[in-house]
Formats: structure tokens, sequence, C-alpha cells
């Protein structure tokens, strides 16, 4: 037995991971599915040292683990490849693959550095010269070089977290036949993916996680994609909340053909008034980068977007414009995106709209003070007041202050990314049914969830995206959790991503 | 310690610290604590005053302005040139700070719209403002006359300058924008954090053009302060001011990391420098020592200020 984890905790702001047991063999590969959220990358975290277990064994070939740091971890032969990929732009090729253990005394062993280099990428079938900075290199090549980092070391267990996201077809299967090599030398992997289709065909076991937890482990020849995604959203139907599909109003918001730099496909979708439409994906299917160019981060490259008041239609092409005609956004990065640090609740809540504080550019502390407080009131947020410093509120009550930002515009539009992250399930609810109050006061609402158990409770329609492309789109009465992930499953599985 | 003294301490330690300053010389100099020392130092500062506040406001939008001695200068030496072309005092001046507000705005539309950090942008003009200075008087000092002195010349009864009641002026609007308007509150949002600002609605680029461009107004303004106190022009005016403004600012507890500061708190940061000065100077210390002494309470200053926002809840 090479590894042998039983009964492994986590927990952050709620528990991640609840008593997970897993064993594996060496020269195993063994597979790790499951929704996002399910627990997989603290895991794999775990396993490298990057965080420490709360409670739970870990046995390695025998011995007791517990990862100090990473740099413990790669010493006992654990090597990790993350989605968050760890290159340094300024460095060469070789330099970044030999990052770990650069050959040479004193002076830097180019030759042998760029000839250990050169075999690496050989293998890999790929065609990259040894002293090309990394900085210049696309996506997928920068994937490459993370994976020959990791495989470029002795190490007996390799954990890959996603290591085929950003590559084709072709360039998956020269990784897996060499995936292969190492395993029938004796090394043991554990390989997470969304590529359902993939694990099947190149891992020994599966194991599911949902919640946390192991739900489901068998051989892959006994199992189907079908099957494997029928354990990842649970098999009990879950009780819908009694609500009936909401009768919406007129289109307000037209999205044509939308694409900007950061798209890989351009996306056309209606919102209506009174309604929350929800946007489901797996991590990387493009959520994020759709609201950012809906609300005019990012600049088009091609397409709409349109506002439809009663007889107007009002084009949006930057941030800017998008904010004064009414439309709002909660970014996903609360403490980058989101909140003022250092700066108090009130300061926080008025920012977007301080012509409602104010007469001719002159601030007024009563009406600031009675608005805040208002806000305060509406959203119970949990706080000493408006003047209290946001950092010292809890991540729910901080992103409660986001919103009150937007309530306090007066927003017709409101796009929401993860609005409900790191967030406790208090305030969970709490968001909820403000968003549904919006909703019945006839707002737009887009929200973009990676929790699918959310968007289903949450919203009246439902656009799944996969890899950067609009899928399809379900209405509140044929809302099924299985063919919901099988969409957000189906273009990972099958395109070829550039 | 108590809460409540701590967070008094917050909000008064510059104050306090300037009191214990003067304290110190009073005990250590004769004469020291008299209206006529206080007030001949405070009429030494209307240059230093004018700047700090320009530079206060471009750190707290989270940028930094090296020109402001360079351009004090160049508008210094463009008023000295109007003068001696025969135009009148207020044509001259109003030259002088347009000048001022030239150079803040390609300041402002380098940092900002070609995205070149305002670091490098303000340092080459602190080159070029100095050498522009240099080739309008031919690198000589140009005689401007008594007229230009009268904002000098104290006021009978009050022993205080028209320049330094209208550099008081300035800190008390600066102030005033700062804390209690809506521009006031985008500067701190920018510089807090600019891309949570940009989905707010505001405009970081805009905000810090701005800034920019007051910053460079305030040198220019300062340039004719400089002026009427040297009664002529020198091209060498305001060597090194960019870097006496950002200790008054910083001693006065503004972040370089940009959103936190207060004008309020970095004129006092200039009082603290100049009663430093003089008091070292009064009680004989010599003027490396002085240096080294200045040196000492700038990073003084920050730790103070560290040591408070790691208690101040």
């Amino acid at each position: 037995m090479r590894l042998q984890i039983r009964n492994l905790r986590k927990h952050y702001a709620a528990p991640v991971l609840r008593g997970l047991n897993l064993q594996l063999d060496a020269g195993a590969i063994h597979a790790i599915v499951g929704e996002n959220g399910a627990g997989k990358t603290t895991l794999l975290k775990i396993l490298s040292g990057l965080t420490p277990a709360d409670s739970g064994t870990v046995v390695l070939d025998g011995a007791p683990w517990a990862a100090k740091n990473p740099k413990a971890a790669q010493r006992a032969g654990l090597s990790l490849c993350s989605q968050e990929l760890s290159l340094i732009d300024n460095l060469s090729v070789a330099e970044n693959i030999g990052l770990r253990a650069l050959p040479g005394r004193l002076r830097l062993d180019r030759a042998t550095l760029h000839r250990r280099c050169r075999e690496l990428l050989d293998r890999f079938q790929l065609d990259l010269a040894p002293d090309q900075l990394v900085g210049t290199l696309n996506l997928a090549e920068r994937q490459m070089v993370e994976l020959a980092k990791t495989l470029n070391s002795e190490a007996r267990l390799l954990l890959l977290d996603e290591p085929t996201s950003a590559l084709n077809d072709q360039q998956a299967r020269a990784l897996h036949a060499m995936l292969q090599k190492r395993a029938n030398n004796g090394v043991s992997i554990l390989y997470v993916s969304h590529r359902l289709n993939d694990v099947l065909q190149l891992c020994d076991h599966v194991w599911v996680l949902r919640d946390g937890e192991v739900v489901h482990n068998a051989p892959s020849e006994q199992l189907t994609v079908a099957e494997v995604i029928r354990h990842m959203s649970g098999k009990e139907k879950l009780a819908q909340p009694a609500i009936a599909a909401q009768r919406h109003g007129s289109v307000h918001l037209s999205v044509r053909n939308l694409l900007t730099r950061n798209m890989r496909q351009p996306v056309s979708l209606d919102c209506h008034r009174g309604e929350i439409f929800g946007l489901a994906g797996l991590m990387g299917a493009g959520r994020t980068e759709l609201l950012e160019a809906i609300y005019g981060l990012v600049a088009h490259t091609s397409g709409r977007v349109e506002l439809l008041h009663a007889d107007k239609r009002i084009g949006l092409t930057g941030v800017n414009d998008a904010v004064k005609h009414g439309v709002g956004m909660v970014p996903e990065s609360r403490a980058s995106q989101g909140i003022f640090r250092g700066l108090s609740v009130a300061f926080n809540a008025t920012i977007a709209q301080l012509g409602r504080v104010a007469s001719r550019h002159l601030l007024s502390r009563r009406r600031e003070a009675t608005a805040v407080d208002a806000l305060i009131r509406r959203l119970n947020v949990k706080c000493e007041g408006g003047d209290q410093s946001i950092e010292a509120l809890s991540g729910g009550n901080q992103q409660k202050v986001i919103l009150a930002r937007w309530l306090h515009r007066e927003c017709s539009l409101l796009l929401l990314d993860e609005p409900t992250r790191g967030v406790d399930v208090g305030a969970k609810f709490a968001i909820h049914d403000l968003l549904r109050a919006l909703r019945d006061q006839g707002v737009c609402i887009v929200v973009a969830s990676s929790e699918l158990q959310e968007l289903l409770a949450l919203c009246d329609r439902i656009a799944v995206m996969s890899a950067g492309r609009m899928i399809s789109t379900f209405e509140r009465d044929s809302f099924d959790q299985e063919k919901i992930l099988e969409a957000a499953f189906s273009a990972h599985n099958t395109t070829q991503m550039a | 310690m108590s809460r409540r003294l701590l967070r008094w301490l917050d909000q008064y330690l510059v104050m306090v610290s300037l009191l214990v300053i003067i304290l110190t010389f009073t005990l250590a100099a004769e004469n020291f604590l008299s209206y006529g020392t206080l007030s001949a130092i405070l009429n030494q500062l209307p240059a230093l005053t004018l700047v700090t506040v320009g530079m206060t406001f471009v750190l707290i939008c989270g940028g930094i302005d090296l020109s402001v001695g360079s351009v004090l200068a160049l508008s210094a030496a463009v008023i000295g040139v109007t003068v001696a072309a025969g135009f009148s005092i207020p044509v001259a001046a109003l030259a002088g700070v347009a000048t001022g507000a030239v150079a803040g705005l390609v300041n402002g539309l380098l940092g900002s719209y070609l995205r070149l950090p305002v670091f490098i942008v303000t340092l080459g003009m602190l080159e070029a403002a100095r050498g522009f200075a240099y080739l309008i008087t031919d690198s000589q000092t140009v005689y401007i006359g008594s007229a230009i002195q009268g904002l000098v010349q104290p006021i009978p009864w009050l022993a205080l300058t028209p320049a330094f009641l209208c550099a008081l002026v300035v800190v008390a609007v600066a102030h005033f924008v700062l804390t209690a308007t809506v521009f006031g509150r985008h500067i701190i949002a920018v510089g807090t954090n600019p891309e949570a600002a940009r989905m707010s609605g505001i405009d970081p680029k805009l905000t810090l053009l701005i800034v920019l461009c007051i910053s460079g107004v305030l040198a220019g303004l300062a340039g004719l302060m400089n002026s009427a106190y040297l009664g002529s022009t020198d091209p060498n005016a305001g060597l090194g001011l960019e870097l006496a403004a950002i200790a008054a600012a910083v001693i006065g507890g503004t972040s370089l990391m940009g959103g936190r500061g207060s004008i309020f708190s970095a004129f006092i940061g200039v009082l603290i420098i100049a009663v430093l000065q003089n008091g070292l100077a009064q009680i004989g210390v010599s003027e490396p020592f002085k240096r080294v002494v200045t040196g000492v309470v700038i990073v003084l200053a920050v730790v103070l200020d560290r040591w408070r926002a790691d208690r101040v809840p």
C-alpha cells in the first residue's frame, strides 16, 4: 500500500473534508472526481504540505506522514502539479523545469540543464527551445512545462490537479502515455480531472467525492461516464423548494455575439426583468469572463450588450457606462475587487452612489448615516455600526455590504459572480432571500455559481457553459441536475482547446 | 493602555509629537517658545506646505509625484522671464501657475492614459522640468524686484506673511476636499483598491490625472511663493523638495501604498520638520547632525505609525 488516508478532516469557513478515506497501491493510477467544491483540491493541498489537515491520518509506504511544507513533501517523494501554475515568467523553460534541483555547484551547469530539459520536452512531443522564456508561452505550453517540472523528479507519488485543462487531445494522450510508463515503474498517481472519458481510460480506479466524503469508489472498468456523473451529483433527488416558475417581465438585458479577448466563443443571451438567470459550468467554463464582458471590464472585440428600457435601447460599452445606467456587479474575488480594506462599512456601502448622500459634491454625514443604518438593518449586517472597519466583519457580512452598495444605487441589473463563496450558511440564505426579494421587485439578476445546488434553489432559468461555450438553457420546470452536469462536462470531453 | 486612550492617540499622535518637540526645544533653548520665533519659522514654509498638500493627494491616490521641486523651479523661472519681458506681476504669476498645471497634466496623461508607472513619469519630469528651468533662464538668477515681495511682508499685527496665510487656506480647502466631498472619496477609493473603484463606477485614470494636475498647480503656486521669498528666480530652487514633501506626508501618517493619509496631518508633518530644523540650529547642532536627526525622525514616524496601526482596533 503506497498511500492510505483515514478519516481526513479539514474545515475552512465551512467543512471541506469530512472524514475522507482513500487507499492507493504502488504503481497504480487512481482518479479523484467530483463537482466543484467537493474537496479534491484541498485533499491534494494537504498531501503536498500547502495546508495542514485538522485531523485524520495519512500513511505513506507504511509510515505516518504529515507534510509540514511543500519542500518536505518534495523530499519525501511527493510531487504536485497544481491548477494554479507556479511558473516564473522571467526564467527560461529549462530553468523552470529544473528549478527544484538546478545542476551545477556554484555556476549553473547550463549544458546538463538543457540536455535534461530536451529529453523531457521530447517525451512530451513539445517543440520548445529550452532557453525560451516561459512568459512567451501560451496557456497549453505553460501547462506542459508545469507538468514536465512535476515529472522531473524522483517522485513516488504524483499529485496532478486538472493536468489537462488547457491541453488538446493529442497533448493529453502524450501525457497519459508518460504517466502510464511511470506507473509501470512503480510510481503511484492521484489524478484529478473533469475530463471523465480520459479518467476512465487512464485510471485503474475511480474515487467519487461529494461534500468532502468519498461517496463511491470502483475500478474504472466497472463504471461509465453517466454513472460517475450520477454519483457525483448524488442519487437522491433533492427536494426542490416549492417555488413556481416566476412569470418574468420583458427582456431587460440583451447580449448578442459578445466576445472579448478573454472569451473563447461569442455568447448571446437575454435576461428579463424580475428574473434570476443562472450561469452554471465547471471551473474555467468562462462564466466570470462572460460577466466581466457584460459589465464592460474588458473591451469588447465584437458583439453588443444592450439594456432595454421601455422604449430605449442603451448600448453598454464600458464599466462607467454600465454603472451609470444602473448595472451593478458583485465580483468573484471579494478581497481584490470588492472591498476597500481599512475603510469603514459606510464608505464601502455608499461608494458607488455618493450622489445620494451628498448635495452638490458635498457629503452630508447625516444623510450618509441614515442611509447606511437603513442598509445595515435591511440586510441584517452584523457590525457595530457604519463607522466600523469592513475588515473586522466576517466574509458573509462583507459580502452583504457589497450587495448593500448596489442596493444603495438601486440597480436594474445585478451581475453576481459566486455571491456566496466563503460565506457561512446563515448569510448564504439571507443573501438568497434578498436576491429573491429584488427579483420580485423587478430587478434583473444574473448569477454565476460553481455550486449547482445554489443555482437550482435560486434561479428561474439556468444556462450552462462548458469550455467557453453556451451549451444549453434550462427552464425552472425542466431543471435536471444530471442533465445540467452532463452539459457542463460536454465540451470539456470533446473540444480541442486553443 | 485603555482602548479609548489608543483611539485618541490614533487621531492626535502627530499633533502630540509636534507639541512634545516644541516643548523639548523650549526647555533646551531660551526664547524658543516666543511668537517671534514661531512666526519666523512659519513664514519660511509656504512653498513646502503647498507641495506637501499636492504630494499627499497624489500619495493617497496611490501615486507619487517626484517632479514637484523641478516644477516649482520651472514655474518660478517662467515668472521671472515673464516679468523681465515687461508683463505685470499678476500676469506672470498666472503664467507660473499655468506652467505647473501643464506639467501636472503631462504627468497625468503619461501616467494614467499611457499606463506608464507614475514613479518613472514624474522622475522624467523631475529632470526635464529642471532642464527647461535652466534653458529659459540661461542658468542665471533672474531679478524680479520688490513688487512681488508684498507676498512675503509680514502683516504687522499678525507677524505672518500673506504667502503663509495663502498656504494655510490651501491646507484648509484641501483637507475639506479630501474629507467632505465626493471627489475626496474617489481619491481614497482609487488609492485603496483601484480595481474595486473601477467596479464601483469610478474612473481611476481620470482621478489620478486630476490629482496629478492639482499637484502641478500647487507646485506652480509654490514657485510663485519661492520667487516672492527671494525677490528673484533661481533655477536651482526647490532642489530635493520632493523628498522633503514625501517626508512631511509620511510623518503625517500618509501611506506610500495609497488610500490612507490626511492633509492636516501632513501639514503638521511640515511643521515637525521645520521646528526640528530651526530648533536644532538654535541649540547649536551642526548641519550634518541635523540631517541625521531628521532622517531618524522620518523612520521613527513610520515605526510609530505601524505600532499604532497594529494596536488600534
